[in-house]
């Protein structure tokens, strides 16, 4: 609390933590609304539509929570981390307003038409709608996410006489390979919440007994895309991610590991507490060689610990970065096992009868959503002390203008405000859920009293 | 290139003026021309569902400001950094009523949302209008090149001002009653029934209302920064802004006189759109101007970035304007008309 950029740096986190709840669902959701609605107009069965239009019902509850979570991220560049953007603008700018002129335009003009509009618009039409709905959000994650790699791995800049970034290479920029991987590992991970949410709701029902047909719709789709998604979040881009993190941010990876000591036949730690103080792993659960192999391929390769590293190239939060990477890691694991086991039973046709799984299944709902923060949390402590990797530290990127107590306030505003709508979304979601799935043709306007609504 | 780029800049924020400007006009009169729960749905239905689409203008002007003058931005927000977060937490409560609003038939619930997009829409039309005014009148920025604003001082619009003094609050003031009048002409375009009714007489008072004190606010302007008249005369390019504001203002008349709702309205977007224009044309090229030395104010060409940033740049945007303006007006076109009520069901 020193720290002069401490009240900014926790702002940030808990802002971005808070918004990305929301956009994963809706990425994640997206593509089961294509392929739905897609199914519908091939196949003329409406269970597919129907499915399509509950799952609309939610994606538009949580889609609006992402705008409204997600515009203060935009500002707080400014607000928060004005010397960040003055020093980098150049280059990151042209992805931030990218991502403005080209994906939120698309999105936020069909995701009405998607949400209200399908008998305004007809199935091909709404197909449509929905797929450029999916395809805006999708296009979102990818800007922001090259604008995350170059903090991670910058390419294409150059500095100029007075010392500030600007764009050199555009091409080198957006097709910044980390930007690839990022892309490729989070939508992965984007797709196991949906996933995991659309298997969720679809247990309770079975439990329940309720909604039978659809029911089956959901945990069969949504199991079969959490296998799919929860092995890629894995292999392949779970591991290129972990080697780009071995090759390019030695030190985050050892800090990752909580490795202090540098040498061969590196161990993967399972379980351990870090200790800082005494630059050990206490009560180490390890499988040797493992790490080595993770990072360069061989079981014999040197894995350079913290103790080669000035500390002032460490991590700031060693310890947090290091249950962070723990928790992604097993929960990514035990998904794998999960849905395995899903599916398994799925093939042979017993997965809807297997209530120990379905309660599984269920109760899994906030799981993704933990990996998906933890994921996260992993690549930004991993990153520190350097806001743009080893070419400008976080310390220097704070708004020196603003006062503590202007940032403290804020902080308080939104842990409020978040609070609040926090419920709000509880409650709304809930509602949907326990109302279900309608079974005739829903009216598409909010406003039934409306005419031309 | 320089200019060009705050050309587009203002072009971005005068879009988002006008189409946000609406939506916000209609929650200001919200509960003047709709007096039942059923009437304040209409009222939410006639502003539809491209609402986000408008206020990704504003999101998208502020990502023109990151790639085209990262530095203007990087001294702008910090140095109104509070006020910055209260029209965040607005605009969050703006597309929580909208959204969320209509989701429970239940009056408590109806009547709590109406009242918090009243609310919230009254107070960004007056940040938005304070805005406005700080960026006319100036800002402290010291040697330092930066500047940090408290929401009030002493109230007077020179030295070390604040967000609020009686010049910004003037155009806080004028930005209501325009945004309010501008809201209600889209409702006479857009409504038929009650609300349209009251619409139609409200808008003719609303927009006199403008009219009135549009000569006041030119005034204080006068004697706030005198140099953005002598500005104004030697640029042809400010006299069509001013003629086009001129024109609207005869359209929004002659309009609501022969009962013509499209082109009031229509003169209304350009009236705004011009006045913004005029604004723009006669600061340029200062855009954060200093109340304590005009040595010290930033303009377009020492906020622009360096580098082949700026011609990249203009290679994607147009693309992308020319796309997200297609989607609109499609999705536009697949709601337009006029919104109506049903016949109150028998009891």
């Amino acid at each position: 609390m020193d720290d002069p950029a401490f009240w900014h740096r926790l702002q940030f986190a808990f802002t971005i933590t808070y918004h990305y709840l929301f956009p994963q669902l809706t990425m994640g959701l997206a593509p089961f609304l294509v392929l739905w609605r897609w199914r519908a107009l091939k196949t003329g069965n409406e269970a597919y539509a129907q499915a399509a239009r509950f799952w609309s019902r939610i994606f538009g509850i949580n889609f609006a929570l992402g705008v409204v979570t997600g515009i203060p991220m935009e500002f707080q560049f400014g607000t928060n981390w004005s010397e960040f953007s003055k020093y980098s603008g150049g280059v990151i700018g042209q992805t931030l307003a990218m991502e403005g002129m080209f994906a939120f335009f698309l999105e936020s003009a069909f995701v009405g038409a998607m949400v209200w509009g399908e008998r305004r618009l007809g199935p091909t039409k709404h197909f449509i709608a929905t797929c450029l709905t999916a395809l805006g959000a999708w296009l979102s994650a990818y800007f922001i996410l090259v604008t995350n790699a170059f903090m991670q791995h910058p390419v294409g800049y150059e500095v100029t006489p007075q010392g500030t970034l600007v764009i050199g290479d555009l091409a080198a920029y957006l097709l910044n390979p980390w930007a690839f991987v990022l892309f490729a590992h989070n939508q992965a991970a984007a797709l196991v919440t949906g996933a995991f949410v659309v298997a969720s709701v679809g247990a309770f029902y079975a439990l329940r007994g309720e909604h039978k047909a659809q029911a089956r719709v959901y945990v069969e789709w949504g199991t079969a895309m959490g296998l799919l998604s929860a092995v890629l979040v894995a292999f392949p881009t779970g591991d290129i991610q972990a080697k780009y993190v071995a090759r390019y941010q030695e030190v985050a990876l050892a800090a990752m590991e909580g490795r202090f000591e540098s040498g061969p036949q590196a161990q993967l730690n399972l379980i351990g507490q870090p200790n800082v103080k005494m630059r050990r792993l206490d009560n180490p659960i390890a499988l040797p060689g493992v790490l080595s192999f993770l990072a360069f391929g061989t079981f014999h390769s040197n894995v350079r610990g913290l103790n080669d590293f000035p500390e002032d190239q460490w991590p700031t939060n060693i310890e947090l970065l290091y249950y962070s990477f723990h928790v992604m890691a097993g929960l990514g694991t035990i998904f794998i096992g999960l849905m395995g086991l899903a599916n398994l039973q799925r093939l042979r046709g017993k997965l809807m009868e297997t209530k120990l799984l379905l309660w599984a299944l269920m109760l899994a709902l906030p799981f993704p959503y933990i990996a998906n923060t933890a994921g996260w949390m992993t690549a930004e402590l991993g990153r520190q002390p350097w806001l743009i990797w080893g070419l400008f530290r976080t310390s220097q990127g704070y708004s020196d203008v603003v006062s503590q107590g202007d940032a403290l306030f804020t902080l308080i505003g939104f842990a409020g405000l978040y609070a609040a709508i926090g419920l709000l979304y509880l409650f709304l979601i809930g509602r949907e859920v326990l109302h279900g799935p309608a079974t005739d043709h829903e009216p598409d306007s909010l406003y039934p009293e409306v005419v031309n609504g | 290139m320089v200019e060009l780029w705050f050309a587009i800049f203002c072009l971005m924020l005068a879009a988002y003026a006008v189409m946000d400007g609406w939506n916000i006009g209609c929650g200001i009169v919200q509960f003047l021309v709709a007096r039942t729960p059923a009437e304040r749905r209409q009222l939410i239905a006639a502003i539809g569902p491209l609402w986000t689409w408008h206020e990704v203008w504003l999101v998208a002007a502020g990502g023109v400001l990151f790639v085209a003058f990262p530095t203007v931005l990087a001294v702008a927000l910090p140095g109104f950094y509070l006020a910055v977060f209260v029209l965040i937490w607005c605009l969050l409560g703006r597309g929580l009523s909208l959204e969320f609003g209509g989701h429970l038939d239940d009056s408590m619930w109806r009547t709590f949302w109406d009242v918090a997009f009243a609310v919230v829409n009254l107070l960004v039309a007056v940040l938005l209008g304070a805005a406005l005014g700080n960026l006319l009148r100036g800002l402290p920025l010291g040697p330092s090149g930066k500047f940090s604003l408290a929401f009030f001082t002493d109230f007077r619009a020179e030295g070390n001002v604040g967000i609020l003094d009686w010049y910004t609050i003037a155009v806080a003031v004028f930005t209501v009653v325009c945004l309010a009048a501008h809201g209600a002409s889209y409702l006479v375009w857009r409504t038929e029934g009650a609300v349209h009714d009251r619409s139609v007489g409200l808008a003719r008072k609303l927009w006199i209302a403008v009219f009135v004190l549009m000569p006041v606010i030119t005034l204080a302007t006068a004697v706030v920064r005198p140099e953005l008249f002598t500005e104004m005369i030697q640029r042809p390019l400010a006299w069509i802004a001013v003629v086009m504001a001129v024109a609207g203002s005869a359209l929004v008349i002659n309009g609501q006189r022969h009962g013509l709702e499209f082109r009031s309205f229509v003169g209304g977007c350009a009236f705004i759109a011009g006045l913004l224009g005029a604004a723009a044309v006669s600061v340029f090229p200062v855009m954060l101007h200093s109340t304590l030395d005009p040595a010290h104010s930033l303009t377009a060409y020492q906020g622009a970035v360096d580098g082949p940033g700026l011609g990249l740049a203009l290679i994607w945007w147009p693309v992308a304007l020319i796309l997200s303006l297609g989607y609109g007006a499609y999705v536009f076109r697949q709601f337009r008309g006029k919104v109506g009520l049903k016949a109150p069901r028998p009891h």
